[in-house]
């Protein structure tokens, strides 16, 4: 058991960042996905925590051990790979042994630990096999046993479920989950998937352009988006944002009077999520005109406009919408999120 | 439609064709050759073969080189491609160097090193020189098969550890480096890596490596001719000498068949050794 402490990592590939200082605490026994687009360093980072690249600056601690210049093997951890990586001149259960074998471990011993991460994953079955002859799924699940038998204080897993369809992706997800809850291992885990990061994390750092944008609960990014990137990022489909004018402190919408953060002059960005918003039979709402109506069976989803600005919204299936029909909205008014149009970042509510 | 059919067959045909005509055909007739004798057909030959004084000597010094030079190679190669690996600045370059052999003709290179190492040749200047040696000294002739064989030894090394080379860094470059990664977060050092990961995953390539050096080696004749001569016989000069300076196409041939049934039986040999165990390969 281990805490994982990243602080102010850079690294530069030639004058280009792909790490523009990362500082992160996983907490021991502690689940944090790192999570973010395509290209915005998450590998990277994970690659230095793991020992294989080399951060420019910065500090990397495993269990309160400095181990920025230590090999890998030193670092006491397993990893996963997006490939799998697993070993195709080894059978299943050489490949679960693998790092065992390598830490001189007792034979009686490996051959319990093999047994036990090959249970856990459901795999008995196939530790006489060669990789050639598993399914992706298979393989997958004999890379994690490999990392689990050597029950390591920190695992590392990039994007672990990235190559699998998505009935088993879903299926893998729930079995880690529950297999890794139970061992209590410090994990930290890269997807550009946020319904993983979602389901799996405990906590979740949100990556962008090589900084960590926001840390929290899954709940906390998806209610508090720190900033206009994470509310866009999080959320399917992603926070609807239209550019407003405060006058005299306040926002008119259609008929409704909305309360920005105080001291604020100009424009503002208005944050509000497509289920955050309900059709107002009577009462305070704003028009939004309907362009393509998606009935998608739990709800429908509208794509339309406000005032020219465009809002997707999830409204209760039970009502039929035709393109151009109008109809009368009423956000949520405790789920606003407000932002500065021109920093991207969140007003604080004082 | 049939035209269609044909088409691939006519386009296989002229290479088919080139070699059954330039590999079989002598390949049958040397057959024919080596059993032909002057009442008929019979091992005639192969006796006088055997009878050959240096026939001996040819069988020993053929192994003996092959078995020296070609493991020697197979390492000195896998040093090299490991060594490459961990080359970012003139990797290309290290790697041009490295197979400038492979652009020299058997026969240059072996004058190269009969240059060098004659009595009047290069190493003898330069250990005279600084004080090594007070006199020019002989390492090539009748009486210093041990300093013969060396030289010998070291001309083939210089001149054909690039091809292992070559297809060994073929090799290593199709192994994705994931595995190696894998394997050092694992807790593996670089030895139980290249020992665990590395050197499995390059079988495919170590075979055919082994193999064409294997068949290569044991037709070795230019360097040998070169820097040992009429010194130090092998099977190939054999078979030249009974051609050429003895006229009996017979007996050559014999060495030939000889010098062909022995490299098929290495090749057979590393196949079986270094084939993949069952299952693990599709
Ligand atoms: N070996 C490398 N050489 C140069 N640039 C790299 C290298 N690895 C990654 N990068 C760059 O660093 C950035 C972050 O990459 P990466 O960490 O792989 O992103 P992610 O895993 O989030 O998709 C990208 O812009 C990528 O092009
Ligand atoms: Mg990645």
């Amino acid at each position: 058991m281990a805490d994982i402490r990243i602080e102010s990592v850079t690294k530069y590939y030639g004058s280009q960042a792909a790490l523009r200082g990362v500082s992160l605490d996983v907490h021991n026994g502690e689940f944090v996905a790192l999570l973010g687009p395509s290209g915005c360093g998450k590998t990277t980072l994970l690659r230095a925590v793991a020992g294989l690249d080399r951060q420019t600056n910065g500090r990397i601690e495993i269990g309160g051990r400095d181990v920025s210049d230590l090999p890998p093997r030193s670092r006491g951890l397993a990893m996963v790979f997006q490939n799998y990586a697993v070993f195709p001149h080894l059978r299943v259960r050489d490949n679960i042994a693998f790092g065992l074998l390598m830490t001189g471990t007792a034979k009686d011993r490996i051959e319990r630990q093999v047994a036990r991460a090959a249970a856990l994953m459901h795999i008995e079955a196939l530790l006489d096999r060669y990789p050639v002859q598993l399914s992706g799924g298979q393989r997958q699940r004999v890379a994690v046993a490999r990392a689990l038998a050597v029950e390591p204080a920190v695992l590392l897993m990039d994007e672990p479920l990235s190559n699998l369809d998505a009935l088993l992706r879903l299926e893998m997800r729930t079995e880690l989950k529950a297999v890794l809850a139970s061992a209590r291992t410090t994990t930290l885990y890269v997807t550009h998937d946020q319904t993983e990061a979602m389901g799996l994390a405990d906590r979740i750092a949100i990556m962008h352009e090589g900084r960590i944008e926001q840390i929290g609960s899954p709940l906390e990014i998806y209610r508090q988006p720190k900033s206009i990137f994470v509310g866009g990022f999080i959320g399917n489909p992603p926070m609807n944002f239209l550019r407003l004018p405060v006058s005299g402190s306040v926002v008119r919408l259609g008929t409704l009077i909305l309360n920005p953060p105080a001291g604020i002059n100009g424009p503002v960005m208005l944050g509000i999520r497509p289920e955050d918003l309900e059709v107002a039979e009577t009462g305070a709402g704003f028009a939004f005109r309907v362009h393509v109506p998606e009935p998608l069976g739990p709800h429908i989803l509208l794509t339309g406009d406000v005032e020219g600005q465009s809002m997707r919204v999830a409204v209760a299936p039970d009502r039929v919408m035709q393109p151009g029909d109008v109809v009368m909205l009423r956000p949520n008014t405790a789920r606003l999120s407000w932002m500065n149009p021109d920093t991207g970042l969140a007003l604080e509510n004082s | 439609m049939r035209g269609q059919t044909l088409r691939p067959y006519l386009l296989i045909m002229p290479s088919l064709a080139f070699l059954l005509l330039l590999f079989f055909v002598p390949l049958v007739q040397t057959v024919a050759l080596a059993f032909s004798t002057t009442t008929g057909t019979g091992v005639g030959n192969f006796v006088q073969m055997l009878d050959d004084l240096d026939f001996r000597d040819s069988v020993r010094n053929t192994f003996g080189l092959v078995l020296c030079v070609v493991p020697l190679q197979l390492l000195a190669a896998l040093g090299m491609s490991m060594m490459l690996r961990h080359v970012r600045w003139g990797r290309d370059i290290i790697l041009w160097i490295w197979t400038i052999p492979l652009g020299i003709s058997d026969l240059a290179a072996g004058l190269v090193w009969l240059a060098i190492l004659t009595d009047k040749g290069y190493l003898n200047t330069i250990l005279f020189e600084v004080g090594v040696i007070s006199g020019p000294q002989s390492w090539l002739t009748y009486e210093t098969p041990g300093a013969l064989f060396l030289a010998i030894l070291t001309a083939e090394f210089w001149r054909a550890t690039a091809i292992v080379f070559v297809v060994l860094v073929a090799g290593v470059q199709l192994i994705p480096r994931e595995y190696e990664e894998a394997a050092s977060v694992f807790g593996a050092t670089a030895w139980q890596r290249f020992r665990r990961v590395t050197l499995p995953l390059l079988r495919p390539s170590i075979q055919t490596a082994l193999i064409l050096r294997t068949v290569l080696a044991f037709e070795a004749f230019a360097v040998v001719l070169a820097v040992g001569g009429r010194n130090f016989p092998v099977l190939v000069s054999q078979a030249y000498l009974w051609q050429f300076t003895n006229q009996n196409y017979n007996v050559a041939a014999c060495y030939a068949v000889l010098v062909t049934l022995v490299s098929l039986a290495a090749t057979l040999v590393i196949l079986i050794a270094l084939r993949p165990r069952a299952g693990e390969s599709a």
